[in-house]
């Protein structure tokens, strides 16, 4: 294993290399640019939408009951990781005036209706759940 | 000085604050062998549309079969939009280790730490970047100085690597955990969710965010993808990614005078638009297939690129510089390689799906070839020259 694992690491920072010699004719500007979103998007998660999760979760351990904590967590999940997913289409950037082939769509109205959806299912799942824990006297 | 570094040490959370069995290593590492796969997929996918921007010698892409461009630039976005709720979840499962200390006191020990951290931002940091810049892209938005073609594959490089080194650091770690059991025998009583909600939960969000998006590729799904950037709509049934005006084409592509130009060396020959259509005309059904992702079939209906370079004594099999009437905007000239300039199929089309070419589809004429990029199907075409 330690063969292979050596092996997968100098791949590995040939790969690095590779990709910073591809961009090492850029010039300041343009490095600036790339160095910028790199490290912004390292910052947007870990200071911002991580913490807004766990803040999110802290305050749902006070005020969603406990049995139905983890299908309020499951259903966050999937609207959570959907929406960021659809972020593009949904924040109204994009696409140019004149366009009618791009971004044509009611995406606000889809997503009202993809968090209708996903409340409505959470809340039909807590209900199923909650009957077969008193059936099993759980 | 000390006591202030305490006092803020003892503020910053610990990983043990984080109390969710769900985070940790067997969740981190069945997300990460499906993060992984997309990863790659995306990568290889992604190598294979620069090499049908760029074909390099060694690999000479050809114009067979007609649909893989479609295919394989459908799966690198589709795979990517897959990948953005599987790193989500990946990196839930591991975010309690930003906040461990070092256990060992020491320089060697601050370096080795360090540099893991290092290794691990920059992994962070390039896929994120690949999955964020590549969904801004499909919306036509660019926000950034960088050429995103460019970047796009510089990055890929360094993610890949970086998620390659990655394992190589993680690998007892990570076959320990995926030999482990998803669940504890004797789970302790939690009351947030178990690990298999959790990867049950990534790989739906993940399954989802494809149905919802995927219709621009496949055109069975595009009423079910509610959240595609395209609908598939668009003048004459077919998206337009660059309209005539924003290509800056109008006025040549509407001047009554247009003729088209053959150059072969010293022998050229001008055809009016009536010119071309009077020639045998021949029919094909085709994709337009986008780096963006989207693609859809059309039935184009012109002359035969080999014909066109008949006329000037030029062999079928030639390189041919096709050159655009835009003046706004990149890919204002393309080079179509012998294989694509030899197959009956590539067309000088001045039809689509049965009407008139439509001025924002390339009116007058415009070239369609099987297996091509959609940038490199030249609208609102000049001028043919055969150039070797």
């Amino acid at each position: 294993m330690k063969a292979a694992r050596i092996a997968l690491g100098a791949l590995g920072v040939a790969g690095i290399v590779w990709g910073a010699w591809l961009v090492s004719d850029d010039g300041f500007d343009k490095l600036q640019s790339t160095a910028l979103w790199l490290v912004g998007v390292v910052l947007l998660h870990d200071a911002v939408l991580a913490p807004v999760v766990v803040v999110i979760g802290v305050l749902a351990a006070r005020t969603v009951p406990r049995d139905h904590r983890a299908v309020a967590a499951v259903a966050f999940l999937l609207w959570g990781t959907v929406t960021l997913a659809v972020a593009n289409v949904l924040s109204g950037v994009g696409g140019k005036p004149g366009m009618d082939s791009l971004l044509h769509r009611p995406y606000v109205g889809a997503w009202l209706a993809l968090t209708a959806a996903m409340v409505a299912v959470a809340v039909v799942s807590a209900a199923m759940m909650k009957g077969r824990h008193r059936e099993t006297g759980a | 000085m000390k006591d202030i570094v305490a006092a803020i040490d003892e503020r910053i959370p610990r990983p043990n604050d984080f109390t969710s069995p769900a985070r940790g290593p067997r969740t981190a590492a069945r997300v990460g062998l499906a993060l992984g796969t997309c990863v790659g997929i995306c990568f290889l996918t992604g190598l294979w549309s620069h090499f049908q921007y760029e074909s390099p010698g060694w690999l000479p892409i050809g114009p067979h079969p007609a649909w893989l461009y479609r295919v394989t630039q459908g799966v690198h976005v589709a795979t990517g939009i897959a990948a953005i709720p599987l790193v989500l979840v990946k990196l839930w499962s591991v975010y309690p280790r930003l906040f461990r200390r070092p256990r060992k006191r020491g320089i060697r020990a601050v370096v080795v730490g360090g540099l893991e951290r290092a290794s691990v931002a920059l992994l962070v940091g390039a896929v994120l970047f690949q999955l964020v810049t590549g969904a801004i892209n499909i919306v036509q938005w660019y926000p950034w100085s960088f050429s995103f073609r460019a970047t796009h594959e510089a990055v890929a490089f360094v993610a890949v690597g970086a998620l390659l080194t990655h394992l190589a650091m993680k690998l007892p770690l990570v076959r320990i955990a995926l030999r482990s059991p998803v669940e504890d025998r004797l789970s302790r009583a939690s009351d947030g969710p178990s690990r298999r909600a959790v990867l049950l939960g990534a790989g739906s969000a993940s399954a989802l965010a494809v149905l919802l998006t995927v219709g621009q590729t496949v055109p069975f799904l595009r009423r079910a993808s509610v959240f595609g950037v395209r609908d598939g709509n668009g003048p004459q049934d077919l998206p337009v990614n660059r309209t005539a005006r924003a290509a800056g084409a109008i006025e040549g592509a509407t001047d009554p005078t247009f003729t088209l130009e053959l150059r072969h060396g010293d022998r050229a020959v001008r055809l009016t638009r009536a010119k071309l259509a009077a020639l045998p005309q021949r029919t094909h059904r085709l994709p337009i297939a986008c780096v963006e992702g989207w693609s859809r079939n059309a039935t184009w209906t012109g002359v035969a690129v080999g014909d066109l370079l008949a006329l000037v004594d030029a062999d079928p099999a030639s390189v041919v510089r096709v050159r655009s009437m835009q003046t706004r905007g990149a890919f204002s000239s393309s080079e179509l390689p012998a294989d694509f300039a030899a197959d009956p199929r590539t067309l000088l089309a001045l039809q689509l799906n049965g009407e008139t070419l439509d001025i924002d589809h390339g009116y007058p004429c415009r070239i369609i070839a099987p297996n091509r990029p959609g940038v490199l199907q030249t609208k609102w075409v000049k001028s043919l020259e055969v150039t070797t």
